[in-house]
């Protein structure tokens, strides 16, 4: 009796911490976006069914806010993933300042992420920017670039501050499954005559193919979440909007928590959706 | 039996922990925000300072008192004061999150005067009482009066003054201060045109609070209305204000950063001398003389805000105010912190140590009388014409209309809208939201 009362003894601490931190809120979230809850009016609180849902996914805004999450994903996880890739080969290479070099490129991944954007802004910024000072040093233009005044050229930027922060990670994870797999594989394709690039596709690729998966995740996960980077670089405005900036909005700037838990909730169940698609099409054994 | 010893030790104190981390006692502020007690140091030691009660007063670094002054409160009056410095931005969202709860962030918060309309509406102030002479003598208290209500004391002044730089003016031959708003727009062309100032007006256009304000005074200021009774936007009036602006975009008056740069950076151009002209807050009055803000000291004078015809007759206020929560157990003790917080000899004090620009008129006027403060040029004259541009005081839904209005104006600076449709836009979601 004893033994089988004790493990559940032992996990109890932490299924009360994930029950109180994660599953409340993520009850209660999906609770209260199912009622029309708008501080600003507390006598006029009631149960409203899916219809903050259906307001959200009729809005221009909620679409708009949509693309711009869709942009930035894409670029984000296109570049970080290819990027941190290389980044982990060259930092697998045995070199005498090999742990100097995995300690630079891990910085911008310690940096906090409104600090990245504040830093990012310096750079472009349309009247004393770096970038712009290096355009006209070079002759390249005759006057200051609005880098960040048009959508598209405003969320490649975002996109490329972000894959900036999001490169150490996917490089730690990559180098982590690249000296994960045994040297003795390498041997017998050199034996059998593999060239560089067979012994790429055949043994390193598939075997860190798992170690991708957790990178393409968890880069995923942080391009949806964007959001001090987009508010360091633009504001609140309606031009670089993603939809968790959307979601803050609704819930903390217009104080409307119904529809507020309704974004939350949808960004979360794309969120969700994505990291299955990702684990379930990614994360394949391979035999040898 | 180690083991199982050391298993049930371990869940002891995780229990243990964890019912530290519900309990109710007050921990030390996990927000990196700055929390001191006036207790400390005072002579109000062990239980004696109780019988007065104790108090948290939430507010921004610039609203701290010294720890002497609060000292001076703490004797008089036996009230502890324990101050937790937050940064203006995250009060809002703090004040949020805690009275959603039912909690009180603090007993004594700061209200800006934006969030009065939303606070009054979500029930999370308590009115507080102010004599007739106080209200006669603090125009700006009107802003935090709802329905009757006062929900909170301004304690900061900051309402909308004029500033040009005279000696950009005498290099390009304009010889008088300008008067109206098209005098401005033809001084500044003259300022551009003989290559004085490339960029002469100062105007915040990013997609942020001030963009929004700033085309509220204009509006304000030229035609002495912005909103119709019913909390709509009145057209002839803002659509005016914004073809202004369309304007002096076209016209390359305003500098391209300032359609992306912070609204404050738009308005210290004028104290590097890269903008002729400014309607911006009274700080800018001890910013202009101060040597540390300001490279062109002895260049900015302060003056009446322009009009249409003449100058304006009202100019919009922009204060901070103190305000009392709704769900404070200490409502008595932090009325009595607010009355001394503001009062005339406290706000003569705090201009001196945390150059605060008093709301008390006759604190103001003494002030610049006897010279602390310096350049004051029209502050005073323009203090006694300031009222609210909003019939109803501030709405419930101010931020939700700010935004819409902000980033209208930002897409026309961008060039994606022209006014009518930057106006358009607004006024769709500002009768929309009136409605509701």
């Amino acid at each position: 009796m004893r033994k089988k009362i004790l493990p559940y003894l032992l996990l109890s601490p932490m299924i009360l911490i994930m029950g109180v931190l994660v599953f409340y809120p993520i009850i209660a979230t999906f609770s209260y976006s199912l009622k029309k809850w708008k501080l600003t009016a507390p006598n006029d609180i009631h149960m409203v069914g899916l219809r903050n849902y259906a307001a959200i996914l009729k809005s221009d805004s909620f679409w708009y806010s949509f693309q711009n999450t869709l942009f930035i994903l894409a670029v984000v996880v296109l570049l970080t993933t290819v990027l941190g890739f290389l980044t982990s080969i060259f930092l697998n290479i045995d070199v005498k300042w090999s742990g100097i070099l995995l300690a630079v490129a891990m910085l911008p991944w310690a940096l906090p992420p409104y600090v990245n954007g504040i830093l990012w802004k310096f750079v472009f910024s349309s009247g004393y920017g770096f970038m712009n000072k290096a355009v006209i040093g070079l002759g390249l233009a005759d006057k200051p670039i609005e880098w960040l005044s048009s959508r598209w050229s405003l969320l490649f930027i975002v996109s490329l501050v972000v894959t900036w922060r999001s490169i150490p990670f996917t490089a730690l994870v990559c180098l982590a499954g690249r000296q994960s797999i045994p040297g003795g594989l390498y041997e017998a394709a050199r034996i059998d005559g593999g060239s560089k690039r067979t012994i790429f596709q055949m043994i390193t690729l598939p075997l860190m193919l798992p170690f991708l998966a957790i990178g393409i995740t968890s880069t995923s996960v942080t391009a949806i979440n964007v959001f001090d980077e987009i508010i360091a670089l633009s504001g609140y405005s309606d031009l670089g909007k993603n939809i968790l900036v959307e979601s803050y909005m609704t819930t903390f700037s217009f104080l409307d928590f119904g529809k507020g838990s309704a974004v939350t909730y949808l960004v979360m169940l794309f969120a969700g959706i994505l990291g299955i698609f990702y684990l379930r099409s990614l994360n394949k054994e391979v035999e040898y | 039996m180690k083991k199982r010893l050391i298993s049930t030790l371990l869940i002891l104190s995780m229990t243990a922990v964890m019912a530290a981390g519900c309990s109710k006692e007050p921990a030390s502020d996990s927000n990196g925000d700055k929390t001191e007690d006036t207790s400390s140091g005072s002579n109000t030691e062990g239980n004696e300072g109780i019988e007065g009660g104790s108090i948290t007063f939430m507010a921004p670094d610039w609203a701290i008192p010294t720890d002497d002054q609060l000292k001076a409160f703490t004797d008089e009056t036996g009230i502890e004061v324990t101050v937790n410095e937050v940064g203006w931005d995250d009060i809002r969202d703090k004040m949020v999150t805690a009275a959603a709860g039912g909690q009180a962030v603090a007993d004594v918060v700061e209200v800006d005067w934006s969030w009065v309309g939303e606070f009054y509406a979500a029930d999370w102030l308590e009115p507080l009482e102010v004599s007739d002479e106080v209200k006669a003598d603090m125009p700006t208290l009107e802003t935090f009066t709802k329905d009757g209500n006062v929900l909170a004391i301004p304690y900061a002044n900051d309402y909308r003054l004029s500033y040009y730089n005279t000696k950009q003016y005498e290099d390009a031959g304009i010889k008088d201060e300008p008067q109206t708003w098209d005098e401005v727009y033809a001084n500044c062309k003259t300022l551009k045109e003989k290559g004085v100032c490339d960029y002469p007006f100062a105007l915040p256009l990013n997609a942020e609070e001030k963009t929004s304000t700033y085309l509220m005074w204009l509006a304000y200021t030229m035609n002495g209305v912005v909103f119709n009774d019913d909390g709509t936007l009145n057209k002839d009036s803002v659509l005016a204000a914004l073809k202004y602006e369309e304007q002096l975009i076209k016209d390359e008056l305003v500098d391209p950063a300032d359609k992306t740069s912070s609204g404050m950076d738009a308005y210290k151009r004028i104290l590097s001398g890269s903008a002729n002209f400014l309607t911006g807050p009274t700080s800018f009055v001890s910013k202009s003389t101060n040597e540390e803000d300001c490279s062109v000291i002895g260049q900015i004078t302060p003056i009446l805000v322009p009009g249409k015809d003449a100058k304006a007759t009202v100019t919009m206020a922009l204060p901070e105010a103190l305000g009392v929560t709704k769900f404070s157990e200490n409502k008595d003790a932090a009325k009595k912190f607010i009355e001394w917080y503001t009062s005339a000899e406290m706000q003569e004090a705090l201009n001196e140590t945390n150059t605060a620009i008093p709301t008390l008129n006759s604190v103001l006027k003494k002030l610049i009388d006897n010279g602390k403060i310096q350049n004051a040029g029209a502050m005073m004259e323009q203090a006694e014409l300031i009222a609210s541009p909003f019939p109803g005081g501030v709405p419930s839904y101010y931020a939700e209309m700010s935004n819409a209005m902000y980033n209208a104006i930002n897409k026309m600076a961008l060039g994606e809208m022209t006014a009518d449709e930057a106006y358009a836009e607004m006024e769709a979601k500002v009768t929309e939201l009136a409605a509701e």
